[in-house]
Parts: C-alpha cells; structure tokens; sequence
C-alpha cells in the first residue's frame, strides 16, 4: 500500500458569488514509503493547495487523500509541514520553536528533551538556540523550521517552497543542508518547488503540473545517486527533459 | 551564511550617531523657541496673554516641589490609571474576542463603532447624572477614552497574526486553548500595547478636560484656577508640565514595550 495517496482529488473555490475557480480537476498519484516527490509546475497551478490538503488545513472538494489507507480529515502531526515563509513563531527562540513540534506528544520530558537537543543539533542550530526567528539567517531559519517538523517524528515531511525566496547564492548550500537533515531522517517528502534543478537535486521521483486544473504532464523517475552532483551530464539531462515538459505544457501541447 | 549576525552591528552604530545628532537638533529646536519666547514677550508686553519666559521657568521648576500642585497632579495621575486599567481589562477582553471569532466581530462591531464616534466630552453631562459630581466622571471619561484604541488595536494585533501559525500549531497538535495561549496571545501582544500607548495618552488628554467640569481637585482643576486667577505663567507652566508627564508615560510604556516584545528587535533587548 502507498504511504500517501491521492484519489481523484479535485479543488474548487467559490469565494464570490457566481465565480467559481477549479484549481485541480480529478488529481491521482502515489507516493510510495521513504520516496521523495517533487510537485514540480508553473506558479499558479494549484502545488500549495494541493499540499495544504495533504497538510489537512483545507480539504478536498471532491476525492480524498489518503496516509497508510485512512483518509485525512485535519492537521495532524503526523504529518510535518514546512511553510513557505517557515511559520517559525517570532515569539519563541529556536529552542522553544522546536519543542513546540513535541509539546502535545505524550512522551516523558527526559526523553522529548533529548529529541529537542538531537533535532538542534542535526540543525547544526546548537549554538543559536536562545535566539529569536529575527535573530537568524534566511538558512537558519530554514534548517529550524525543518528541525520543528521533524522533531515529532511524522510520517510523511511536507515543504512548501522551502527554498524559495532564498537568493540564487545561498540556494545551493541550503538545497544541500536541507538534502543531509531529510536524509539523515529518511523520511517520505513531498516537496512543492517551481525550480528544475531543484527537483532534480532532491527528487526520487517528479510529478509535473501543467498550467490548468492540476494536469499532470509527467512523472519522471530520477535515478541518480545521491549526494547529487549539479555538473554530471545525466543531471544536465534531467533538468533539460523537466524543463522541456513545462514548456510543452505551456504551449498547450500535453504529454502523457 | 552565519556572519550575518554581526552585519547587524554596522546599523546599529549608525544608528546611534544619527541618534546624538538628532538630539542636538531637538535641543537646538528647543533652545531656539524659548529665546523666540523670551523676545516676543517682552516685545508683545502683554504678561497676561504671553507671560515672561524666565518666570514662567521659575513656575515650572518651583512646581515640581510645590507639594498642592504635586498632590493634586498625584490625583490626576490616579485617575489616569484607574480609568486605563478599567479600559485596558474591557479593551483587551473585547479586542481578543472580537479579533478571534468573525462572529463576535460582525455581531459587536456596528455597535462599537458608532460609540466610538460620540466625542469623549458628550459623555460629561450623562456621566455626571450616572456618577454625581467628583471621581466616578472622571474615571468614566478616562476609560471612554481609553477603551477604543484598546479594542481596536487589539482586534489589529490578532487579525495581524499569519494564518500559517495557527496551521502550524494544528499541525503539531495544538488544540484550542493551546493556540489561544502561545499562539494568539503573544502575536497580539505588539497591537495590545500600542493600543495601550495611544490608550493612555488619550486618557490622559481628556483627564484634564474632564477635571475642568466635573470634579474640584486634579492637575486640571489647578489650571482653571490660574486662569480665573489670571496666573497665566502658572498656566504656562502647568501646560508644560502636562506635556513632560504625557512624554514621561508614553516613554515608559515604550520600553516597557521593548521589554515585553524583544522578539521583535534584532538585538534582543530592551
Ligand atoms: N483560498 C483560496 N481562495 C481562492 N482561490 C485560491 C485560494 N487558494 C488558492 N487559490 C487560487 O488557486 C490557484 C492555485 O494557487 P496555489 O495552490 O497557491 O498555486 P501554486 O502554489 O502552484 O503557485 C491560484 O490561482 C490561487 O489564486
Ligand atoms: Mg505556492
């Protein structure tokens, strides 16, 4: 059985009288157990709603998702979330932060201390640990914001962007810091993104998007092994087929 | 990545300069209109319009000591805190609800917004059948002052707050009363206190306006007095004197503000 599954998901907003949006039309897909999946399309079509209602902070208009076969019906901490702009409340230090992601667990104190401590560390965050969100970099605070998420130990990590509105510099050693905490947790990831290279970076596996109602113009395989490197000629490849698949989609042209 | 930390520093230094320069400018700005004051009274000759300025300093420092003045300018101060307490229990209380549930909002807000247009003075006359003559007025009128900004400002600093943390928080197994303690509580913590600034430096404006009518003691009794002594350097020297009091209370809830939300500073402290 997969690990998260979409079942003919659609999304349709009707905020205004007489207006109503699709913005995903009868979306499936799997994803398998410890697999990392990229969500990979155009700005607009639809990722984030899409991840939200994996989130379970909005949910489907028609169709369902499902963790391990049960449908999800609301936040849960099984599964993390990583938001675009992080979400790190600014009122905790990054210690407290963290704790927070295993405040509600039913776990004895010595023993969520410990998972505090070992998350921070992994965040290579030890040292900043009394300070304030305002208080670090764009990086740190991306490495608490995953630490948070994984503290609790879910089932599935789910990022939204967590790259994006770093500048291009600073992308590659944040794709990289980012690509040791997920691997050192082994976990399944999904991971909302527009970049290709990005998808390439980290992705077992990429679904792409079209430009309407979540159509889905390719799932490809990257079968390269990790850490990846950004110059081979098969990573080149990757990127370039990715990036023609956008822009078929784009012209209208679908390719399934 | 990590050396952003100390980029900070460089601003902050800046910062400080341009702090001492503003300074001298202020006392500049200063010094210059008491010697505009100085000539201009002895041009216009008329003490009872515009009083001679070494006086009216020699009023104001003496005032300080003057232990009427000091007492009565304790009364008022008295006042001030107990209306803004009233104002910040039922201002607070109200903003965060109104702030939290769209209902309650939609429910409260035509009324509060209409009671809020009634100048602060209009409310004297009805107070003083509600009250009687002397402190109920007063208060009354410095809570009415003190209570919309509260709201208001409240309802700002929770509406303020970005959806995401309270998904967040759901997603880490936040229940209600949780969300409402680490979540809704501290992020409208920055509203809440400029509500409370705008609250007291409101109570303290129309505190003096409510002693001219309402009650026979307070630091704005005492300026009617001089007026109808024709004491206008006293006068002058009170009306400074309330100034330095506003500034010195709007100061304090500033750091207090600094205090209670450092997260907000790069720095971290007060
Ligand atoms: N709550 C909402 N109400 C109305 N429209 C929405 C809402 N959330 C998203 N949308 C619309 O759905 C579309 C997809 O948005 P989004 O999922 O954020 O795209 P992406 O993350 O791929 O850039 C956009 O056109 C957006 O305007
Ligand atoms: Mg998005």
């Amino acid at each position: 059985m997969a690990r998260l599954s979409i079942e003919h998901v659609s999304k349709v907003f009707s905020d205004r009288p007489g207006e109503v949006q699709v913005v995903l039309n009868d979306v499936s897909f799997d994803i398998e157990d410890g697999e990392f999946v990229c969500l990979l399309g155009p700005s607009g079509c639809g990722k984030t709603t899409l991840l939200t209602m994996m989130g379970g902070f909005q949910e489907p208009t028609e169709g369902q998702i499902c963790l391990d076969g049960e449908p999800i019906s609301g936040p849960s901490p099984e599964r993390g979330y990583v938001f675009q702009n992080y979400a790190l409340f600014p009122w905790m230090t990054v210690e407290k932060n963290v704790a927070y992601g295993l405040k509600f667990q039913d776990l004895p104190e010595a023993e969520k201390k410990a998972r505090v401590d070992a998350a921070i560390e992994m965040a290579h965050l030890t040292e900043h640990r009394k300070k304030f969100p305002i208080q670090l970099s764009g990086g740190m605070q991306q490495r608490c914001a995953v630490a948070r998420a994984l503290v609790g130990r879910p089932k599935v990590l789910l990022l939204d962007e967590p790259l994006g509105a770093v500048d291009f510099q600073m992308r590659e050693l944040m794709q990289n810091e980012l690509e040791r905490m997920v691997q050192e947790a082994g976990i399944t990831v999904v991971m909302v993104t527009h970049d290709v290279s990005e998808s390439v970076f980290f992705s077992d596996r990429v679904i792409v998007f079209g430009r309407k109602e979540g159509e889905i113009v390719g799932n490809v395989t990257i079968d390269l092994p990790r850490t990846r490197d950004r110059s081979s000629e098969e990573y080149e490849h990757y990127v370039s087929h990715l990036t023609n698949l956008l822009r078929d989609a784009f012209k209208g042209a679908s390719i399934k | 990545m990590e050396n952003r930390d100390r980029t900070i520093r460089v601003p902050v230094n800046g910062d400080k300069k341009k702090a001492r320069k503003m300074f001298l400018m202020n006392v500049a700005v200063m010094g210059g209109l008491c010697v505009a004051w100085f000539f201009a009274a002895r041009a216009i000759g008329k003490p009872l319009v515009l009083p001679d300025f070494i006086e009216t300093m020699k009023e104001f420092l003496t005032a300080w000591t003057n232990k009427r003045t000091m007492r009565n300018m304790g009364l008022t101060l008295k006042r001030v805190l107990t209306g803004s307490f009233y104002g910040l229990v039922i201002g607070s209380v109200l903003g965060l609800i109104m702030g939290y549930s769209e209902k309650a909002m939609s429910l409260l807000s035509p009324f509060i917004n209409s009671l809020r247009q009634i100048p602060i003075m209009a409310w004297v006359p009805l107070s003083i059948i509600w009250f009687g003559l002397g402190e109920g007025p007063t208060i009354f009128m410095i809570f009415m002052a003190a209570v919309f900004p509260l709201i208001i400002n409240t309802i700002a600093g929770v509406t303020d707050i970005d959806r995401n943390y309270f998904n967040a928080a759901r997603s880490m197994g936040a229940d209600t009363v949780s969300i409402f303690r680490d979540i809704v509580l501290p992020g409208a913590m920055p509203g809440f206190l400029t509500g409370l600034r705008l609250a007291v430096g409101s109570g303290w404006m129309s505190v003096i306006c409510a002693e001219f009518i309402a009650t026979s003691s307070g630091f704005g009794y005492l300026m009617i007095e001089a007026q109808e002594r024709m004491q206008t350097a006293k006068l002058y020297a009170l009306m400074i004197m309330s100034a330095v009091v506003g500034y010195g209370m709007d100061q304090l809830i500033r750091f207090i503000e600094r205090r209670v939300t450092s997260w907000r500073f790069k720095d971290g402290k007060a």
